[in-house]
């Protein structure tokens, strides 16, 4: 437990977070997802891929993927 | 508050004329009626708002509609709203509640929300309140408010949340108990019926079958991507061809679409909806304004009609919003094609609101064209404005978006940030703010003084704000100065602050004063301290601001327990408590450090379960109901009556948390921490830790002694006495006489007969221990003679078998025999001759009136009946006649009015 806390407290600053949304988001939405970079999959998912500075950065992105009305396919944080 | 705004976010959406009817989720609505809440949880663009609408002009029952936005996360303004939405239903709804908000200490949201679930359950008919766009705010009061609401809320109102993401409320619990219906996102999607039905009747188009299907397989039956594709679709020539490539493409839908609606419209159709997506609501002038064109209010009418995600937001048409998914894309597209545009297009806007008197709006959208200097403008004109509204939160965070570059040049913006800085205890910056402003004061003095400044950039807009700055920058000064520990400038400043602020300023000069009476309680000058936060109270108290009054009386109330004053003590910690009453709110700021305060009394008089029972009810009150010091001491009460209650490792305890709790504040600290803990250690004998209190703290007999340290002196006699109980040194009983001879004239000079009472008990010891009993009679004597008409007991008692020893020869020897029997009694000493026992409190009640006994008592005075005395606090009225019955006993009174003349006596009315 506390040697993942400590993993956890390492990477907080930065941390590369991949967000995977259903359906091609236009990349002009940049500007709204500061930061991110976008790429398109075959299965007509977006993800957005970036480094997020902590929680309530990532938590601000899914709201703005929320208020987008996109479904949200998943949300990994890369090593 | 801006009514036509106010307006706009309490109208209730009208249904479409082409709506399409959906009888399956209004049946469901209906039925949710029987329970407490329905819940309506879906992604933008699911139809929420519009079915709402739908339901409620069919569903039977009036309806007050809230629509919220990021500005209600301020509980004030929220409460505010939620109170104008209930007016729609009966306009007597919350009137007293809305004075409360306004006032300067406006009571806690959950009285507020009482005052009106009572009327609420007074109301003859049931209807439904709906709280659009919850999602908007993410304060955390919200959910416990809402809960709470939920929790009481009566019968004839139902509540309907619309929400994009689950609020934070009990959802488990409701479900299980039947009291929440949900619509989700799976029920709102339409059925490829419905799909049919819409593109067909609502936007007209007839299409096949299986171009119904390809359109809702493609947006998943998602309604603002229909609504958009047909939107794209009216005037296409090819329409098939138009959807076999909308199905086929992976694109946002938003995307995707909005591209094809826009290609469709003319430049001026195109760049009036680009333009004014920077805006949270439309109005027809503010579009023109926005947008550079003309006849907006036409224009707007025009999309509504056309269903281009356009939303009244009144009857008369005149304030509208975007869908708020399409004004988000629109915005999106503004941004990526015309970048160089967005910061002239607010700035637009802020002009309009400017213009129109809409300051926070106007503040809003210079901020969003990082257009500073015109930002500072507005809030310095705006700060009497905003004061008197107490929107100090948002104008706060407006200052700090300012370089402070820019603040430097502006004197009424520096002093106003630095109070509240200095409010928010960030001390370093206080100063630096005082100092930018001070330079520009010579423009004060004359002409060439002015001319000087303004000629050095200086910038002022509001001269009367201007010519007050003299007296608050001193204010604030004095106030910094106490903090820093710095008694005589603290006393330097405030004098000074009285001399420049003038009289009808209530607020500065109340706090001036108050400041003063801080620094002579800090100097031992208690009668003066007193007056001084006497009259501050007074002024503070009429400026409105009523936790700071009921701070002063338990400042006031501090002080007479130190000069031997308990009923005086008690009678103005009771007037405190009634400040808070009169106020409308019982649990305001301050009032649980009263009940601290008043858990002392008890515990002196010996009443510990009274002492427990204050203690508890300050607890529960919680933190907010007492200023930051609230929590410490606490733990010092607490501990001290567990200390009476013989548990001296539960005391210890309670000292180790009081510890951590400290922070340093306004009020002195007359007993530390470290001291309590070493007179523990000399009752559980462990002399040692005391020794190395001593030594710590460099305590010696032959210290000047001052009022600050008075407590530390009198603990540093009692480990002498201790040390002589082990090493019988002559030595250590001579040091501590003579110590406790010299603090004793020091608080007969300084008017302390609390403390008096407690150095000569301890002097008594001393001589007794010496083994001059004639000596230590005479010292207990006088220390009974002070200490009786106060009814003192625990300063007695605490001291144990020694005390009992020579409390037994006084009574016998005559000295205070009635007192002295009562003493021993309280030490459990059996007492054989015992006499009448004299009312110890005359004038105080022994048992106090509990809170709601007091709003009865209340009630007694006036000219209601006991049925309309039920119904006004919601109780039965045998509940009524029990509260009644305790009262007169407590009172000791036969009847109504004999209560209420006794308690007017008893300064409780």
């Amino acid at each position: 437990m506390s040697e993942r806390n400590g993993s956890a407290e390492d990477q907080r600053e930065h941390a590369r977070y991949e967000i995977r949304l259903k359906g091609h988001l236009d990349s002009r939405w940049s500007g709204w997802f500061e930061g991110m970079s976008f790429s398109y999959g075959n299965d007509g998912t977006t993800v957005l891929a970036g480094r997020i500075v902590d929680q309530a950065e990532l938590f601000g992105m899914l709201r703005k993927v929320r208020d987008l009305g996109l479904p949200l396919v998943s949300v990994i944080q890369m090593e | 508050m801006n009514m036509p705004l106010l307006a706009t976010k309490l109208y209730i959406p009208l249904p479409r004329t082409h709506v399409v009817r959906r009888p399956r989720l209004i049946e469901q609505l209906n039925e949710g009626l029987n329970g407490k809440l329905t819940l309506v949880s879906a992604s933008a663009g699911f139809g929420k708002t519009t079915l709402i609408g739908d339901w409620i002009a069919g569903c039977g029952r009036p309806a007050a509609w809230l629509s919220l936005d990021k500005g209600d996360n301020d509980a004030n303004r929220f409460l505010v709203h939620f109170v104008a939405a209930l007016q729609t239903i009966e306009d007597s709804f919350g009137r007293s509640s809305v004075n409360a908000l306004q006032s300067q200490q406006p009571p806690s949201t959950e009285t507020i929300l009482t005052m009106l679930l009572n009327e609420i359950s007074a109301h003859p008919h049931k209807f439904v309140f709906v709280l659009d766009d919850y999602h908007q705010i993410d304060a955390e009061w919200l959910g416990d408010s809402i809960a709470f609401l939920l929790d009481h809320l009566p019968a004839q109102m139902h509540l309907v949340i619309a929400t994009r993401e689950n609020p934070q409320l009990p959802l488990g619990r409701l479900r299980a108990r039947g009291h929440l219906s949900e619509l989700r996102e799976a029920d709102l999607r339409f059925t490829p019926g419905e799909a049919a039905a819409f593109l067909d009747q609502a936007m007209g188009l007839s299409l096949t079958a299986d171009e119904t299907n390809a359109l809702e397989t493609r947006t998943e039956g998602w309604i603002a991507g229909l609504q958009l594709a047909a939107l794209s679709m009216k005037g296409h020539k090819d329409i098939p061809s138009f959807i076999r490539e909308f199905a086929g493409d992976n694109r946002y839908i938003m995307d995707y679409l909005v591209e094809e609606v826009l290609q469709r419209q003319s430049e001026s159709i195109r760049s009036f909806l680009l333009r004014t997506s920077i805006l949270d609501r439309l109005h027809g002038p503010l579009c023109d304004a926005v947008a550079g064109q003309e006849e907006g209010n036409a224009r707007l009418e025009l999309l509504e009609r056309g269903n281009f995600f356009v939303v009244p937001l009144d009857d008369k048409r005149r304030w509208y919003r975007y869908h708020h998914l399409f004004a988000e894309v629109l915005h999106m597209h503004l941004k990526a094609d015309h970048p160089d545009q967005v910061a002239m297009l607010h700035l637009r806007a802020s002009v309009w609101y400017e213009q129109n008197g809409m300051a926070a709006d106007a503040i809003r959208h210079s901020l969003a064209a990082e257009d500073y200097v015109r930002t500072a403008d507005l809030v310095e004109q705006a700060i009497p404005s905003l004061r008197r509204n107490r929107d100090e939160i948002a104008m706060l965070g407006w200052i700090q978006a300012l370089p402070v570059e820019l603040i430097r040049f502006r004197p009424v913006l520096c002093v106003w940030y630095a109070g509240a800085l200095l409010a928010g205890g960030r001390l370093e910056a206080v100063e630096d703010r005082l100092r930018d402003a001070e330079r520009w004061l010579l423009a004060l003095a004359d002409q060439n003084g002015r001319q000087q400044a303004l000629s050095a950039g200086m910038i002022v807009l509001d001269e009367e704000e201007f010519r007050r700055l003299p007296g608050l920058i001193t204010v604030y000064r004095a106030g910094l100065a106490l903090v820093l520990g710095n008694v005589q400038a603290v006393q330097q400043y405030a004098r000074k602050a009285l001399e420049l602020v003038p009289e009808e300023d209530g607020l500065p000069r109340g706090a001036a004063t108050a400041l003063l009476g801080l620094a002579s309680w800090r100097s031992g000058d208690l009668e003066e301290a007193r007056r001084m936060f006497a009259e501050g109270l007074t002024r503070v108290k009429q400026a409105g601001a009523v936790s700071d009054a009921i701070n002063g009386a338990n400042a006031i109330a501090v002080i007479c327990m130190a000069q031997g004053r308990l009923r005086e003590a008690m009678r103005t910690y009771e007037r405190g408590l009634q400040l808070a009453v009169e106020h409308g709110d019982p649990n305001l700021r301050g009032t649980a450090d009263i009940y601290v305060g008043m858990s002392e009394i008890y515990r002196e008089l010996n009443d510990l379960r009274a002492a427990e029972r204050h203690l508890l009810k300050s607890k529960e009150q919680g933190a907010h109901a007492g200023f930051p010091q609230f929590r410490y001491r606490w733990c010092i009460s607490m501990s001290r009556l567990r200390e009476a209650q013989g548990d001296l490792n539960g005391a210890l305890d309670l000292l180790l948390e009081a510890e951590n709790l400290f922070a340093s504040d306004f009020f002195l600290d007359v007993r530390p921490t470290a001291a309590l803990k070493t007179r523990l250690r000399i009752l559980q004998g462990r002399l040692g830790g005391a020794l190395d209190w001593v030594r710590d703290q460099g305590l010696s007999v032959q210290d000047d002694l001052c009022y600050a340290r008075e407590f530390e002196h009198v603990t540093l006699a009692r480990v002498l006495l201790a040390q002589n109980k082990i090493d019988h040194a002559d030595r250590s009983l001579r040091d501590a006489l003579e110590l406790l001879g010299r603090l004793l004239q020091e608080a007969e000079a300084g008017g302390r007969i609390g403390s008096m009472i407690e150095i000569q008990v301890v002097q008594a010891i001393a001589h007794h221990m010496q083994g001059d009993t004639p000596a230590a009679l005479r010292q207990l004597e006088r220390s009974l003679t002070l200490a009786e008409p106060e009814g003192y007991v625990r300063t007695f008692v605490d001291e144990g078998q020694p005390m009992a020893n020579l409390l037994e020869i006084a009574a016998n020897q005559g000295i205070a025999p009635a007192y002295a029997r009562r003493l021993l009694a309280a030490l459990g000493r059996v007492d054989t001759l015992r006499e009448p026992r004299t009312k110890p409190f005359k004038k105080l009640l022994l048992e106090p009136l509990s809170e709601r006994e007091r709003d009865v008592l209340r009630f007694l005075a006036t000219d209601l009946s006991g049925p309309d005395i039920a119904r006004e606090l919601i109780i039965s009225l045998n509940t009524l006649r029990t509260h009644t019955k305790n009262i007169y006993d407590k009172l000791e009174a036969n009847s109504r009015r004999e209560a209420v003349r006794r308690a007017i006596e008893l300064g409780l009315l």
